[in-house]
């Protein structure tokens, strides 16, 4: 008995051990593609150590603007996640506090287009951001992905605040507080946790758009990460693949970073998130 | 006066409702009168009724397109639960490092599919990638050779590439279901003399179903657009073989076929709302 559990304990151990190591190589590999030197296209030798040419990170950032890319996808990401949490918290709070028939003919319609993907309507928004002159503007990108992550907020925020106690309202109301003041005031600060579980869930998606960026990102000073490594590799790095690695490692880095630091919240939202949905 | 504010306030919802409506819904009701014209994106749109439908249906590309993007989001869906449910089983036991392997095997899924697909054409590139040197030193020179050079082995590359990818995230998704299983059920089938097996079929995969089955159609659903990963590992390629329809949608928008573009994404949407109703059916099951 003891030497059977001792057995399932290592096995468990090497399946682990290899999982972890099947996820990991991947990017140790295209570590040492970033640092091999230009001339090296065969690999010769070891296949494990590369030749330490940190001159390419130099060269990936001044040529592939990685970094112009990187600033517009932080203003982007910022600016959807702060657009839809304020529209889509005061529609969640309007829906679970005043469900007449307008808000419900809103929240069914948010809702019933949830399962719709961007793509579908991606060529006719293109002639209405054109008419918009919405297209190559960072604020038209915002507005769009903000629409896609519309429903996931609005879904999230009503079903909170429906939870939340009528009474902390009527409270406030007393204490002569606007509708939109117990929003902001009381509301709005209680339900963090929607707040966080809404970032995590659709963050890393906005950051990483490239369905719409196709479109709506066409100039080279407006491209978004997944955008600028497309083009990059299209127009120049497509046979310089030690600029396309590393290239592809300076943008991994924030978002992995992020990750790492908040792994904790991000896994616990994530799983809150599946048992609630 | 307060019934006055009550009807000023739930307007509160008008912002967001703004915001869809002009920038989801409008285009999307204006892409069903696009898909009934020959627009090309520049000039005037001539109404051709159902041409464009009549087209797609005799043209060889977008068939196998469908064919494609199908093949992608079943198989990908049915692997990556399977795939995400063994991982949380091992993760549902104790042992030292769980945190970090967990974290590990998480991580791809926040990278952009893109910068993967890009990761994984460096490996398995013919006469060029990484695995494929690999390979040779190993004594293998046709094992990964010709995997991208044909259309079933390069779908079969996606679709693994995809699940490896994100199978981290359905993993998270079924260590909360087991955790909510309550230990009653599991301890008392031990007490009876259940063994292992028998505790996972008949007692922990039965009560994990519901979830099972709404992950399976949701990934489903979430798979039918695919696009970042086909465009950075195979470009669709060899030929058209890996093209997704999203891909086609958008090469059909740039090649001018503007009006021919929306009638796509309107079949795309039909193909889409199968598995959506199946996934509304079996919520209605579980409420």
């Amino acid at each position: 008995m003891l030497r059977e559990k001792k057995i399932t304990k290592i096995s468990r151990g090497v399946i682990v051990f290899l999982l972890c190591i099947a996820y990991l190589l991947p990017f140790y590999i295209l570590n040492i593609l970033a640092l091999n030197a230009p001339d090296r296209v065969f690999y010769e030798g070891n296949l494990f150590i590369p030749d330490f040419h940190l001159e390419n990170f130099a060269e990936a950032w001044t040529t592939s603007h990685i970094g112009r890319a990187m600033i517009n996808s932080a203003i982007i990401t910022f600016g959807t996640l702060a657009l839809t949490i304020i529209c889509g918290g005061l529609a969640g709070y309007a829906i679970a506090r005043f469900p007449t028939a307008y808000n419900r003919f809103v929240f069914g319609l948010i809702i019933g287009c949830m399962m719709i993907p961007g793509i579908i309507n991606t060529v006719p928004l293109y002639t209405l951001m054109r008419q918009l002159k919405a297209v190559n503007t960072l604020w038209g990108m915002i507005f769009v992905c903000s629409a896609l992550a519309m429903p996931s907020a609005v879904f999230i925020y009503t079903t909170f605040i429906q939870a939340l106690p009528v009474t902390l309202d009527e409270a406030a109301a007393l204490d002569g507080c606007s509708k939109f003041q117990i929003f902001w005031k009381i509301i709005f600060p209680i339900i963090r946790p929607a707040t966080a579980s809404f970032v995590i869930l659709n963050g890393f998606g906005i950051w990483n758009n490239y369905a719409q960026a196709v479109f709506f990102l066409q100039s080279s000073k407006k491209h978004n990460v997944p955008q600028a490594l497309s083009v990059f590799f299209q127009q120049f790095a497509g046979a310089k693949w030690h600029l396309m690695a590393s290239t592809s490692m300076i943008a991994i880095i924030p978002v992995v970073v992020v990750f790492l630091i908040f792994q904790k919240q991000f896994i616990s939202g994530l799983a809150d998130g599946a048992v609630k949905g | 006066m307060q019934r006055k504010k009550n009807k000023a306030a739930q307007f509160l919802s008008l912002p967001a409702l703004i915001l869809y409506g002009v920038f989801f819904v409008y285009p999307l009701l204006r892409g069903i009168g696009m898909s009934l014209t020959n627009w090309d994106g520049m000039g005037q749109a001539t109404f051709i009724g159902l041409k464009n439908y009549f087209d797609f249906f005799s043209d060889k590309r977008a068939l196998h397109d469908i064919q494609t993007t199908v093949i992608f989001a079943v198989g990908s869906a049915v692997l990556l639960n399977i795939v995400g449910l063994l991982y949380a089983l091992l993760m549902n036991t104790e042992f030292k490092g769980k945190s970090i392997a967990r974290v590990i095997i998480y991580l791809p899924a926040i990278i952009s599919p893109l910068i993967m697909g890009y990761i994984w054409y460096f490996l398995l590139q013919p006469k060029r990638g990484y695995l494929y040197y690999a390979c040779m030193q190993l004594g293998l020179p046709d094992l990964i050779g010709n995997w991208m050079s044909s259309y079933h082995s390069a779908l079969a590359v996606l679709i693994v590439v995809n699940v490896w990818q994100f199978a981290g995230m359905t993993m998270i998704i079924y260590l909360a279901g087991l955790k909510a299983i309550a230990k009653d059920y599991t301890e008392a089938a031990a007490i009876d003399g259940a063994t292992k097996w028998q505790l996972f079929f008949r007692i922990t995969l039965p009560l994990l179903m519901p979830a099972i089955r709404i992950n399976v159609v949701t990934n489903i659903i979430g798979s039918l657009s695919v696009f970042d990963v086909i465009m950075s590992l195979t470009e669709g390629g060899p030929g058209y073989a890996t093209e997704s329809l999203s891909i086609y949608i958008m090469r059909m928008c740039y090649g001018s076929r503007t009006g021919y573009s929306t009638a796509v994404a309107m079949i795309l949407f039909v193909i889409i709302l199968i598995p959506v109703l199946i996934s509304m059916r079996l919520t209605r099951q579980k409420g």
